[in-house]
């Protein structure tokens, strides 16, 4: 499946970046926070939506569970922060779980639709909680210490990456990836579908939710907005498929891509920046709807008649 | 006689959703492409209509006619030059590509139009009438009235028409069409232009009983969606009916929980449509 050098360099640029807060400026370590934060988002995305085919579009609520979950296990309990992340993760699971068995059990965009209303759904419930401070937010302790949590933020990317490489060669994977190609012909193979996908949306939201759980206490405030930011799903979703979707690198690759990108056209004009990302996602459909993995192998065999072919193939 | 008003009121709301929702059911019942842009063409046919509106003083029912030809056209030209070229691929991409042009068209209305909230507002926007005790918002209903035109203006073109004919043989199977000599690129994109001028239309009147932003789009995709589910693909009139059905939950919805809750409301009644009727075959048949 996978040669040996992808991960051998792999290894080599964890590394490299693990050092980076020993030699990299202030700056450079808060980037690489967001910037690893944004690569694990895109990396679980691609746990659903990469291998099964099934696309999210509000795994952003994972991600607010999760800020919100440390948040009120960390303010209101007093419970350290490896508890509060534990409770956000497992909010977001039973949430995942609740909302994947009955609309999973769909085939088609059903799914994806539904998720469009999860974020607006789940934002107004938590701001009308008093618990989770409504629509004010909540103030978390204050903790100093980027190069603490750009640690976590890259351990926490390397766990997930390891997990898609499980995932990717186990049998686990291989019922996901042939529900992908055909859900009728994996059914008749003895997979349970339903089982399968809901299982890769709870991974999924696991997480995403550890994710949110150290954004939250990186920046010691929530509120409904940042917590449930739609712009979120835009920037995971693309990331992953800009990268390659259903491979084991390409999500990463490509979030780390795009987030320099985002950096220099944010401090531009920030509209421009989101509007930059629909027209990747746009393009990428078009011409490399495998992702930049495929794009370097494709272009190698076949050159840049490679960009044409998704074109040719799929053409009315 | 509180509930009667609220009811009147959604079956009033209840059209205007229909109207929404018929460009998205045309369209995923004969290209089978799930728009999740739907909504923000909705927005885009709403701006249309409101500049019109304020730059030629044109009465907002008229500019909603000049508004669907405009449309037509942006509609046409987007399925003819772009989602033509990957129509046939998976259901996954066509759901990514509308779901990025959708993210393109918000943010570029926010950069051409700005954030600020608009309203299409006429002279005669406040009047109304009663009828059975009931008070009849004359804007509201006006909507629902071309609401119901339009929808049947649809049938009478899919069932009576020979374009309709052609539309209804192309969903049925492309290649026997092809045969009796439908291009299917250039139906493909007729068809797409009137959903999309569906939408325009629906976005004017939006206009004229809610605000406009650039961010309603995602919203009112979702809305559409479960109400193509609930009226099927096939026929205009049960899309309305589809429309009605959740304009009045949503009314009463607003009664009984407030108005904070809406979009728990609609999703929660997402789910349940597609948790008690997921069997439905959805394709035109």
């Amino acid at each position: 499946m996978m040669g040996r050098w992808p991960l051998v360099l792999a290894v080599l640029v964890a590394i490299v970046l693990a050092g980076v807060p020993w030699f990299g400026n202030d700056v450079a370590v808060q980037f690489g926070i967001n910037a690893l934060l944004l690569a694990t988002l895109a990396q679980s995305w691609n746990i659903l939506g990469g291998f099964t085919g099934y696309v999210s579009f509000g795994n952003s609520v994972f991600y607010g569970l999760g800020t919100y979950g440390t948040a009120v296990a960390m303010t209101h309990f007093n419970l350290p922060f490896g508890v509060g992340l534990v409770v956000g993760a497992v909010v977001a699971m039973l949430c995942a779980a609740l909302v994947g068995i009955p609309i999973l059990r769909l085939r088609g965009p059903y799914f994806a639709i539904a998720t469009l209303g999860l974020n607006g759904a789940m934002a107004a419930i938590v701001s009308n909680l008093p618990i989770a401070g409504s629509n004010i937010g909540l103030v978390l302790p204050l903790m100093r210490g980027d190069a603490i949590f750009y640690e976590l933020a890259l351990a926490l990317l390397v766990v997930c990456t390891l997990t898609v490489l499980w995932i990717s060669s186990s049998r686990y994977g291989m019922a996901l990836v042939a529900i992908r190609e055909d859900e009728d012909a994996a059914g008749s193979m003895g997979v349970n579908a339903t089982l399968y996908k809901v299982t890769a949306l709870v991974l999924s939201a696991l997480f995403t939710a550890i994710a949110g759980g150290i954004h939250a206490y990186w920046s010691t405030f929530v509120d409904p907005a940042s917590a449930f930011d739609t712009t979120l799903n835009v920037r995971m979703v693309i990331m992953c498929v800009f990268g390659g979707p259903g491979t084991v690198f390409g999500p990463v690759v490509g979030s780390f891509i795009l987030s320099a990108v985002y950096e220099v056209l944010a401090s531009e004009i920030s509209t421009a920046a989101v509007l930059f990302f629909g027209l990747v996602i746009v393009l990428a459909v078009v011409f490399t709807p495998k992702g930049l993995t495929d794009l370097m192998a494709g272009a190698r065999r076949s050159g840049w008649r490679y960009l044409f072919r998704n074109i040719r193939e799929n053409r009315l | 006689m509180v509930l009667a008003q609220i009811l009147l009121n959604g079956i009033l709301l209840g059209g205007l959703y229909g109207l929404m929702a018929l460009g998205m059911a045309l369209v995923w019942g004969v290209l089978n492409i799930v728009n999740l842009a739907h909504g923000a063409l909705i927005m885009l046919g709403g701006y249309v209509v409101y500049y019109i509106f304020v730059f030629t003083g044109l009465d907002p029912f008229a500019a909603i006619a000049v508004a669907m030809v405009i449309m037509f056209g942006v509609g046409f030209l987007l399925q003819y030059g772009l989602l033509n070229l990957i129509v046939r691929s998976a259901l996954l991409n066509t759901l990514l590509i509308t779901f990025g042009l959708d993210v393109v068209i918000t943010y570029l209305a926010q950069f051409l139009f700005t954030a600020d909230f608009r309203t299409i507002n006429p002279s005669y926007a406040g009047a109304n009438f009663s009828a059975f005790g009931l008070t009849v918002p004359g804007i509201r209903f006006a909507a629902f009235v071309v609401a119901i035109a339009l929808a049947a203006a649809l049938w009478w073109l899919l069932n009576r028409r020979p374009l309709g004919l052609a539309i209804r043989a192309t969903s049925q199977n492309l290649v026997a069409a092809r045969l009796y000599g439908v291009d299917p690129r250039i139906l493909y994109a007729v068809t797409f232009g009137i959903g999309t001028a569906l939408a325009g239309a629906a976005g004017g009147l939006y206009g004229m009983i809610a605000n406009l932003t650039p961010y309603i789009g995602a919203s009112l995709t979702a809305k559409s969606f479960v109400i193509a589910i609930i009226g099927g693909l096939t026929n205009p009139f049960n899309v309305i009916l589809g429309g009605i059905v959740v304009g009045i939950a949503e009314s009463l919805a607003t009664l009984y929980f407030g108005a904070t809750y809406s979009d728990v409301v609609s999703f929660g009644l997402l789910v349940l449509v597609l948790v008690v009727r997921p069997t439905r075959t959805l394709r035109a048949a």
